[in-house]
């Protein structure tokens, strides 16, 4: 089984290298996707033992993860990972999110922040808007009650499920389209207990608010309905 | 009125343009004839401004001026979807563009992958593996 794991990172040339040391030892290859940094973020990954791709403009998140994905399942990919390049993601977490693919007992494995363990250093209105936006993916886009944290980026799938997920939003919007995706194809989902770290780093990354996203992932969704 | 005759010269130039771009076949002639009948409903609405108030009965608006500008504003929200939804469509082309585009340099990179598992078996046994040089 090749599991590879896919990066996407923007801005990230202080964080990155760190983060890709400590995936190697779980992944046999890593894809990492610059998503059009102006920073060194593309050169600083390229010392590291991993594939490198680079968006000549910045697309978001979703696109990087597409990009990724693409370039996995061109590898040979048996198992593709989305992990996020800023060290939010504990890499202890990955052979929990694998197992259940490995052992045949899910096409895709979804991390949560509330399935009992703490997020180290959340604040309360990213929880509040959190808790906000998955009523919104229940109510407004008919995601099962069962999914506790629609908005997490750590997944884990097959190649075949990998296939069969058409997602096109190319900000954070993926997310849900993504779940809305997997929970209404037939593919056996299972979500585990993922341990989130929000550093001041993290919560002051250049050119982020995150309340406001919310309302831009909904709009993107909507938009999304009438655009094929 | 001056402002009458302006409006009534406006949608008589617009006439004039659309079925000249008819006949270059720029347009069809379902879009040709749509905008004229815009055009001609303008004109008759600019000379006989009375009119509105009929309609705007009909539809129990108070005032005919009422009646348009609620009409400009539904047309006006129509084409900014229009627009927004355009707008994604070419954004969703941008993406696959520059995404073909970072993917092209995915090669399986030979050197590369002869550089890493040179480092992993040097550093898993570097005892007992000879280097070619050797
Ligand atoms: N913000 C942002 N991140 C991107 C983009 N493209 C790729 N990424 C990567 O996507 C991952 C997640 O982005 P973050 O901005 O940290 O979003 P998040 O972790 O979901 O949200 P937080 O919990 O607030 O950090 C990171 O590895 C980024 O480097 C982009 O255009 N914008
Ligand atoms: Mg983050």
């Amino acid at each position: 089984m090749k599991v590879i794991g896919v990066v996407p990172a923007f801005k990230e040339e202080t964080r990155i290298v760190n983060v890709l040391r400590a995936y190697l030892a779980y992944f046999d290859e890593i894809v990492v996707v610059d998503d059009g940094s102006s920073d060194r973020t593309a050169e600083v990954a390229r010392m590291e033992r991993v594939h490198v791709l680079r968006h000549a403009i910045n697309r978001g998140q979703g696109a990087s993860l597409r990009t990724g994905t693409l370039a996995a399942l061109k590898l040979g990919a048996d198992v593709i990972v989305h992990v996020d390049a800023d060290g939010q993601h504990d890499p202890k977490d990955l052979p929990n999110l694998i197992k259940p693919i490995l052992e045949g007992q899910a096409d895709v494995v979804l991390g949560s922040r509330f399935l009992g363990v703490e997020a180290t250093g959340m604040p309360l209105l990213r929880r509040c808007v959190l808790k906000a936006g998955r009523w919104f993916n229940i109510l407004a886009l008919g995601i099962p009650k069962k999914v506790t944290d629609p908005q997490n980026g750590l997944r884990a799938m097959t190649a075949e499920a990998a296939r069969r997920i058409d997602f096109h939003q190319d900000g954070k919007a993926h997310a849900s389209e993504i779940l809305r995706c997997v929970t209404r194809s037939g593919l056996r989902w299972v979500e585990i207990p993922a341990h989130i770290i929000y550093t001041q780093d993290s919560l002051n990354k250049a050119g982020t608010n995150r309340t406001s996203d919310a309302f831009r992932i909904a709009w993107h969704l909507f938009i999304g309905v009438f655009t094929k | 009125m001056l402002i009458q005759i302006l409006l009534v010269l406006g949608f008589v130039l617009a006439l004039w343009i659309t079925w000249k771009r008819y006949r270059q076949d720029v347009i069809t002639l379902i879009e040709a004839l749509g905008w004229s009948v815009l055009c001609v409903g303008g004109g008759v609405i600019s000379l006989l401004p009375k009119l509105t108030e009929y309609l705007a009965a009909i539809f129990g608006v108070g005032r005919g001026v009422d009646l348009i500008l609620y009409a400009a504003v539904a047309i006006q929200f129509f084409l900014i979807f229009k627009l927004f939804v355009s707008h994604e469509k070419t954004e969703r082309l941008l993406t696959k563009l520059v995404q073909n585009g970072a993917l092209k340099d995915l090669s399986f990179r030979p050197e590369e992958q002869e550089r890493w598992s040179g480092e992993i078996l040097v550093n898993q046994d570097s005892s007992t593996r000879h280097t070619p040089s050797e």
